[in-house]
């Protein structure tokens, strides 16, 4: 375009008759030049007014290598001591806090989606209805209120840990989290001697290379026969056996670590401290609520021809579901679903009023001491920003894939 | 030094025009390279003149007369908290109460001759708090706000005579058997965010070599967790502590450890560069503390206004001494009798401790005591106990 932009009276290539006695406001050329000069003052305004307002305060992210004399908890597979880590290690914490909440909200918004989306097209009056109940209910109020609601639900009806729950011995449930046994390895990267990691990963690739061969030849021999072969099933099966097998094999190197209560604290075990899990469940309820909705719509934008036709070739209700209905759907409702995710990072940036200690805050806490808003404002959207660009690309890839078939 | 408010639009607005322009960027960066480019050098000359301006008008420039401008207007806009029992707290019928609101009374009485002259801006948001201040939205800012030396060097912000002296505490069950921070180890707290808050404890627990497990947030949700016991303890600026407790039915079920470890003094403030308004609200204070130091108080201050025991006291309520004529002080700006007023209209600053304090937080041997206080009054406390309450002369 820059090249076109210094010949303003010649019409552009292609363009309508010359410009004669058109006047000059109303020639292509005049016209195309205007919007691009316009277009570039704007810009450049914009970029001196940024660089006006950054001139005016010492900008820099230098601040983020001191000390961050703060602690965080709620750490997992991660132990950084506030006290002498920087601040930007700490920020990486609340980095990780954020992606455990988003990863599992969105696992679990997944199944809620579409478990709720097929039960509002049941033909059991009482399932649709309750599915149809939860997803007006969570659809239609605030995220922020579904997150305090789970919360203050958590703090007060849970027991407080003097008169703890517990669970056979095994797991322990108090406003304090609920404690769990979590396998702990016994020394070393899952307490194994340093060769078992690479030797058991060696295998466990082998046994993916026959699951996947099994599953190759089950799905040609069922296309041949037309019997079904479970290919899928088979390949799973084979792996989970062999990995389980391989594992015992070599030694099954890891303790259950069973919790206990001594006085107001958890020991050992793992807790799923109420912030996470009132974090979590809030995100999993309202973005499950809007996945039911885009699971039915694409169910229901199935021509009725298919199920027309599962049902004439005998297929039960189930078969109908999973083999013609469900696989068609799941094409159309990727890049809707997608959306969904995406707002699953942005709002758990929520954990503010459930004092879960996820990026926002962190860099909330480094910013009341440290000042430099911009900075970490700026650091903040980047983040976010790469976490979404990262779910986009993993769910572009998915839909490629689902899509290449063609229907 | 520059108006924070002004800061905080630069940064809404550059926030939102970084956004613009990152899209608008690429697209123009493609196209339209060479134009960009000398625009870019454009703005860097641009930028380079406006830096040999000064780069803020605001310093050291008079910001106006707060006296004159409350006169004129009949009415003290006082900004305080609304949501914080004891110090600034909205009730069910929307009165302002609390501590802090005692000392917008006084002001307005010293000012403008009448108490209930007043006029009480919500300033409970931490966060915009400086600039309702620095916008002129109120005249003063009393609102257990600290003195820091960040706050009085960048802001728009001039801090006058402390009113209150607290520090971060801790509070916990009764029950717990907790007596100190060294009973602690691994043990869950309730941090509420402020400025320090989260240093405080973390600096604090490395010092005594104990771990513990941080829960936190904003002040009435991490209070609201702690009650419900999502932790053992609470920690927070002592005051605030007191004022989340006192307000409880089962507010005996819980303690505030005797351990300060931060200081967290609490003080009015007023706009940069106006002196005189300074003084005045710093005078008020130091003229109710004094009033405690020499026994004047609401119910006699009128008494000895008609009939003075001594020079110090009529000078003190503008009042003549034996026939003599009046001192004005030095206060051109208000009238001699502007500490008499307050005095009548609130009481010294004893009975205002008394009144909205009270026992909710313990006066006797803390920094909140009077330095000198009356012999009558005087309590032994221990090693290192005491009050530093103790007013300026008046002469």
């Amino acid at each position: 375009m820059s090249t076109q932009a210094p010949a303003p009276p010649s019409p552009a290539p292609g363009g309508p008759a010359p410009a004669g006695d058109v006047p000059l406001f109303y020639r292509r050329g005049f016209r195309r030049l205007l919007q691009q000069g316009l277009y570039v003052a704007a810009t450049a305004l914009l970029f001196w007014y940024i660089y006006d307002a950054l001139n005016l305060r010492e900008f820099g992210f230098g601040f983020l290598n001191d000390p961050a004399a703060f602690k965080v908890a709620n750490q997992w597979l991660i132990d950084v001591d506030g006290v002498t880590s920087s601040r930007i290690e700490m920020y990486l914490v609340g980095v990780w806090a954020s992606l455990r909440v988003v990863f599992v909200a969105i696992l679990l918004s997944t199944v809620v989606g579409i478990v709720v989306g097929v039960s509002r097209l049941s033909s059991n009056w009482l399932v649709a209805r309750m599915a149809m109940l939860y997803v007006e209910v969570f659809r239609n109020t605030p995220l922020l209120v579904q997150v305090v609601l789970v919360y203050a639900i958590f703090l007060v009806g849970a027991p407080i840990i003097q008169e703890v729950l517990n669970i056979g011995d095994f797991a322990f449930l108090s406003n304090r989290g609920l404690a769990i046994p979590w396998p702990v390895p016994d020394a070393g990267w899952w307490g194994a001697p340093d060769w078992f990691v690479g030797v058991w990963v060696a295998l466990l690739i082998a046994i993916g290379a026959v699951a996947m061969t099994v599953r190759r030849q089950r799905q040609v021999r069922e296309r041949e026969t037309g019997q079904p072969h479970y290919a899928n099933r088979w390949a799973f099966g084979i792996f989970a056996v062999g990995a389980l097998v391989t594992f015992i094999v070599l030694g099954l190197p890891v303790s259950i670590d069973r919790p206990y209560v001594e006085g107001t604290r958890y020991l050992e075990g793992m807790v799923i401290r109420p912030e996470f899990a009132a974090l979590t469940i809030g995100l999993t309820l309202y973005t499950g609520a809007f996945n039911a909705e885009i699971v039915r719509g694409s169910i229901q934008a199935l021509p009725r021809g298919q199920t027309e036709a599962a049902n004439a070739v005998g297929l039960s209700a189930y078969q109908r579901m999973t083999l013609v209905i469900l696989p068609q759907a799941l094409r159309q409702m990727i890049p809707s679903i997608t959306n969904q995710y995406l707002n699953v990072n942005k709002n758990s940036s929520l954990a503010y009023a459930v004092l879960y200690d996820d990026l926002f805050r962190v860099a909330g806490i480094i910013q009341n001491k440290a000042g430099h808003a911009l900075e970490m404002f700026f650091v903040i959207i980047v983040t976010y920003m790469l976490i979404s660009l990262v779910i986009s690309a993993l769910m572009n890839f998915i839909n490629a894939r689902v899509t290449r078939v063609g229907v | 030094m520059r108006l924070p408010s002004l800061q905080g639009r630069r940064l809404v607005s550059a926030l939102l025009f970084a956004g613009a322009a990152l899209v608008a960027g690429a697209v123009i960066g493609a196209c339209t390279s060479d134009e960009d480019q000398q625009q870019a050098q454009a703005v860097e000359q641009q930028t380079q003149q406006d830096q040999d301006q000064p780069a803020a008008q605001v310093s050291g420039e008079p910001r106006g007369n707060t006296i004159q401008l409350i006169q004129d207007r009949g009415t003290l806009l006082c900004g305080v908290k609304q949501t914080q029992p004891l110090f600034g707290n909205r009730d069910e019928d929307g009165n302002v109460t609390g501590f802090d609101i005692e000392f917008c009374k006084a002001i307005a009485a010293a000012v403008l001759k009448d108490a209930n002259a007043v006029e009480y801006v919500d300033a409970s948001d931490a966060s915009t708090r400086f600039e309702l201040l620095a916008d002129g939205q109120i005249d003063i800012l009393i609102r257990t706000t600290t003195i820091t030396s960040s706050r009085d060097m960048e802001l728009d912000v001039d801090f006058a005579q402390t009113t209150f002296y607290t520090g971060q505490g801790f509070a916990v069950r009764k029950d717990s058997g907790i007596d100190s921070t060294s009973d602690m180890a691994n043990a869950s707290i309730c941090v509420q965010t402020g400025t320090t808050t989260e240093q405080n404890v973390a600096d604090h627990f490395t010092d005594i070599g104990l771990d513990y497990e941080p829960t936190g947030g904003l002040s009435q949700d991490v209070a609201a967790a702690f009650f419900e016991g999502r932790c053992d303890v609470l920690t927070a600026d002592a005051s605030d502590l007191a004022s989340r407790i006192v307000v409880r039915d089962n507010a005996d079920d819980y303690k505030i450890l005797p351990q300060i470890i931060s200081k967290e003094p609490l003080a009015p403030g007023v706009r940069d560069y106006d002196s005189d308004w300074k003084d005045v609200v710093n005078w008020v204070v130091h003229g109710l503390i004094r009033a405690e130091e020499i026994g004047l108080t609401q119910a006699n201050v009128a008494a000895m206004a008609s009939n003075p025991p001594n020079t110090e006291v009529a000078r003190l309520l503008g009042v003549p001494f034996e026939g003599g004529s009046v001192s004005t002080l030095g206060f051109e700006v208000v009238d001699a009798q502007f500490i008499q007023r307050a005095i009548a209209a609130v009481g010294n600053y004893g009975e205002i401790y008394d009144r909205e304090i009270g026992d909710a937080i313990p006066r006797d041997c803390t920094l909140n005591a009077l330095a000198r206080p009356l012999p009558s009054e005087a309590v032994d406390c221990g090693p290192g106990e005491g009050g530093i309450m103790y007013a300026l002369p008046y002469r």
